[in-house]
């Protein structure tokens, strides 16, 4: 009954409060598009800033500018065609090998005795060919017969090897392990002679006196010896 | 209730005054209902305002205007997008001389010292005056600006105002144009799209141009560097794509800075590029060999013309520079640049049909590009004789622009086909005009090698950029008022075996040097410039150098007779 009496006032109050309520949601999105759109203002402030400050880069930094600072300091021109490649292969063809100078090497081995096993091993010192380099080991009686102690070797040699060690790989294999043990002791067990790459026609190559090729080449082949290989193992003998 | 006496029986005179009192009461509360009314009314219309406002209103705390970065006037961007123009806001410092109230002539003092354009004594006239407003300075430089700030007199004004930028200075101005002190255009792309830069609905969009800055840049710098060299009072030089009519750069010399537009000099402000003429010369003597192949005047490359030392026409002797004395073929008349041989060309071809194919490729008329600075061509008109043709057949006796001519070579050099210059991008937008056919593709072929000779064996030697297969022909003019005075010019073609870009450059009145060895002709001073640049600019448009490619070089080679 007295829930009755009452209908009305709850009808007031329930529309009210939802009205009330509406308005919140409204009030609530209104504010939350309010931030929103402070964002965004803030957006388009940095904006703004951001192009202002490229203005001003831009400005700074400007194609007149850089082109005075390169005409005064830095004078860099355009690259002429030769400067342009085609690829990797056009670039892998202008590295070339490096040239190490070896000039403490003054003593060359040379002894190429006649019936000696050859052994076979690669030469690492020339790396891009990997070829075989016979390497002829004489016996240790024959070659300490046959060493003789030369502590400075012909200057000639000297200067003729040490480049084209380096330059000429496959021409001048022979003298490179040799060289670049210049203080090695002297081995009786196993003097080296000379050694030679297998083909024998890499040395017409080098610019080496014909005595040397002579004895590379007999060593190539391993058969006997020649007069000129004994003459330079008794005259570089003392090395290794 | 309104009677008022207790008398059962009420007199007639007092009746009527209860019925007038009746009436009185019902206007009474006839008129209270009004009231209520209207106030019940003007509380709703409150009420229903601000239910509206809470409901679709704005809130309190907007902002409007700024969820946009809408610049004050559209930016100019070149091809890659880099800024060529652009509204920053800048300081403006004003003055009001009835706000002072420090010491005026302490102020005048101090101005003096901060901004030094005027004296002490114009300041302290201008605060003495009855005008109200001065400015003092537009687009001050903050630290300025903040020492005015410093000073602390209500009488000086400090604001901000829109102001157009051009942040490459010098770059491409006489394509940009400028504006005046009000941010209305008033020359170049500035004055052409006024409307659309100015337009809020379309200023938000910037305005892509054909430009490439890079490219412009290094014509600028090298055409600057080859006119300081010579002493020439003027230059102007065109890059374009000749396949689209994209101008990718244009300039024209001497510099104007487009920031101080009024500071420059009459001579500055004119772009030569498309508002001056100049009689090119040689440079024409392509289209007249095109022409004549075209019409089938001339078959063959190898066909013979009499080259005398000098040609008599009808009172006019014309000479050459590199005379024959015998007879040589069309190949060697383009390698060597001979008038005399050019000459007989245009006359087989006679005045009608060179009339027609001029019309054709624009040359007779205004050139056609985007600004409003452009020149009419001028020619004999209708003393168009004989001796016209022929004149007009080595480019003298008509006046040109250098857009006109770069127009006219990417018409011969594209197959043929004439489309007008373009300053905007071409994409997606901005489709490639249509354009209309002029020269046939086999003639436009045929050109190729002709050009490239004249590049390794003629007169433009020294314009070969090696590896980028320049071809090309020099031009030198005589002034019309003075003989002495030259105009040099050359258009060149690259990649010659498959062109894709002109390259037009001229030197208005150089002067020999000891390096040209006294000669002031276009092969001296503009073709080394034009490999300098070619250089420069090929890698940048994707052309590579490659040194073993070249036009078909078969088509001329066997009629050049070799000195021995």
């Amino acid at each position: 009954m007295s829930v009755q009496g009452f209908k009305s006032v709850f009808m007031v109050a329930s529309v009210a409060g939802a009205a009330l309520g509406c308005y919140l949601v409204s009030l609530n999105v209104a504010s939350e598009r309010a931030k929103l759109e402070q964002v965004e203002s803030k957006i388009v402030l940095a904006q703004r800033d951001i192009r202002v400050l490229q203005t001003e880069i831009g400005t700074r930094g400007r194609l007149a500018q850089l082109e005075r600072w390169n005409v005064s300091f830095i004078r860099l021109s355009a690259p002429s065609a030769d400067q342009f490649l085609e690829g990797g292969f056009q670039l892998a063809t202008m590295i070339k090998p490096d040239v190490k100078p070896v000039i403490d090497a003054p003593v060359v081995l040379a002894s190429a005795p006649v019936e000696q096993n050859v052994a076979q091993r690669p030469d690492t010192s020339d790396g891009d060919e990997a070829k075989p380099v016979g390497i002829v080991r004489t016996p240790a009686p024959s070659a300490s017969d046959m060493m003789r102690v030369a502590s400075y070797a012909r200057p000639t040699t000297a200067t003729k090897t040490a480049p084209v060690t380096t330059a000429k790989p496959n021409a001048s294999a022979t003298k490179a392990p040799v060289a670049k043990l210049p203080v090695a002791k002297l081995q009786l067990a196993k003097p080296v002679s000379a050694k030679g790459i297998k083909v024998a026609s890499a040395d017409a190559l080098a610019p080496l006196p014909a005595a040397r090729t002579t004895a590379k080449a007999s060593a190539t082949d391993g058969a006997s010896a020649t007069a000129t290989a004994s003459r330079k193992t008794r005259e570089s003998g003392s090395q290794r | 209730m309104n009677v008022q006496s207790p008398a059962l029986v009420a007199r007639p005179e007092r009746l009527r005054l209860v019925g007038q009192r009746r009436q009185i009461l019902a206007v009474m509360h006839q008129r209270l209902m009004f009231g209520m009314l209207v106030y019940v009314g003007v509380v709703g219309l409150i009420a229903a305002r601000i239910l509206y406002l809470a409901a679709f209103g704005d809130h309190a705390g907007r902002k409007l205007g700024v969820t946009t970065l809408i610049p004050e006037r559209g930016d100019i961007v070149d091809r890659d997008g880099h800024a060529l123009a652009r509204t920053i806001d800048a300081w403006t410092i004003a003055l009001h001389p009835k706000k002072l109230i420090g010491n005026k002539l302490e102020l005048a003092r101090t101005l003096a010292r901060l901004m030094p354009e005027r004296d002490e004594a114009t300041y302290y006239a201008m605060m003495k005056s009855d005008r109200p407003f001065f400015y003092l300075r537009r687009r001050a430089a903050p630290d300025v600006v903040q020492a005015v700030n410093g000073l602390g007199e209500p009488g000086l004004a400090i604001d901000r105002e829109p102001d157009r930028l051009y942040p490459q200075t010098t770059l491409a101005a006489h394509v940009l144009g400028y504006t005046d002190v009000d941010g209305r255009g008033t020359a170049g792309i500035e004055r052409a799209f006024e409307a659309q830069l100015s337009n809020p609905a379309t200023r938000g969009q910037a305005i892509t141009l054909s430009i490439s800055s890079r490219v412009q840049q290094a014509l600028e710098h090298e055409l600057l560097d080859a006119m300081k060299e010579f002493s020439a009072i003027g230059a102007a030089g065109v890059i374009m794509d000749i396949h689209t009519g994209e101008v990718i750069a244009m300039t024209s010399l001497p510099q104007l800075n487009p920031n101080s537009a009024g500071a420059g000099s009459m001579e500055a402000r004119f772009n030569r590029a498309t508002s001056g003429v100049y009689e090119l010369g040689s440079t024409f003597k392509p289209f007249t060999v095109a022409m004549a192949m075209d019409s089938g005047v001339v078959k063959s490359m190898g066909q013979m013309y009499n080259c005398p030392g000098e040609l008599h026409v009808a009172g006019r002797t014309i000479n050459d520079t590199h005379p024959f004395n015998r007879a040589c073929s069309v190949a060697e008349i383009m390698m060597e640049s001979s008038n005399i041989g050019t000459a007989q060309i245009a006359q087989q071809l006679g005045a009608t049909r060179q009339k027609q194919f001029l019309k054709q490729m624009g040359f007779l008329d205004k050139v056609e590009v985007e600004l409003r600075e452009r020149a009419r061509a001028l020619n004999p008109g209708k003393n168009w004789n004989l001796v016209e043709t022929m004149t007009v057949g080595y480019g003298h006796g008509i006046a040109v622009t250098p857009l006109h001519l770069a127009s006219g070579y990417a018409t011969l050099f594209n197959g043929g086909i004439y489309r007008p210059a373009t300053l905007l991008k071409v994409d997606a937008t901005h489709k490639v005009a249509a354009g209309h056919r002029v020269f046939t593709e086999d003639t436009s072929y045929k050109m190729r090698s002709l050009l490239r000779l004249v590049v390794t064996k003629g007169t433009g030697k020294k314009a070969d950029a090696p590896g980028y297969r320049v071809g090309g022909k020099t031009g030198t003019a005589e002034k019309y008022h003075n003989r002495s005075l030259k105009v040099t010019s050359f258009a060149g073609i690259f990649p010659m075996e498959e062109p894709r870009y002109v390259i037009i450059a001229m030197l208005d009145e150089p002067k020999a040097t000891a390096e040209t060895y006294g000669f002031s002709t276009a092969g001296w001073n503009i073709a080394p410039l034009i490999s300098r640049t070619v250089s420069r600019i090929a890698p940048m448009l994707g052309v590579r150098p490659d040194k073993k490619r070249d036009a078909n070089m078969a088509e001329v080679l066997p009629y050049i007779h070799e000195k021995k």
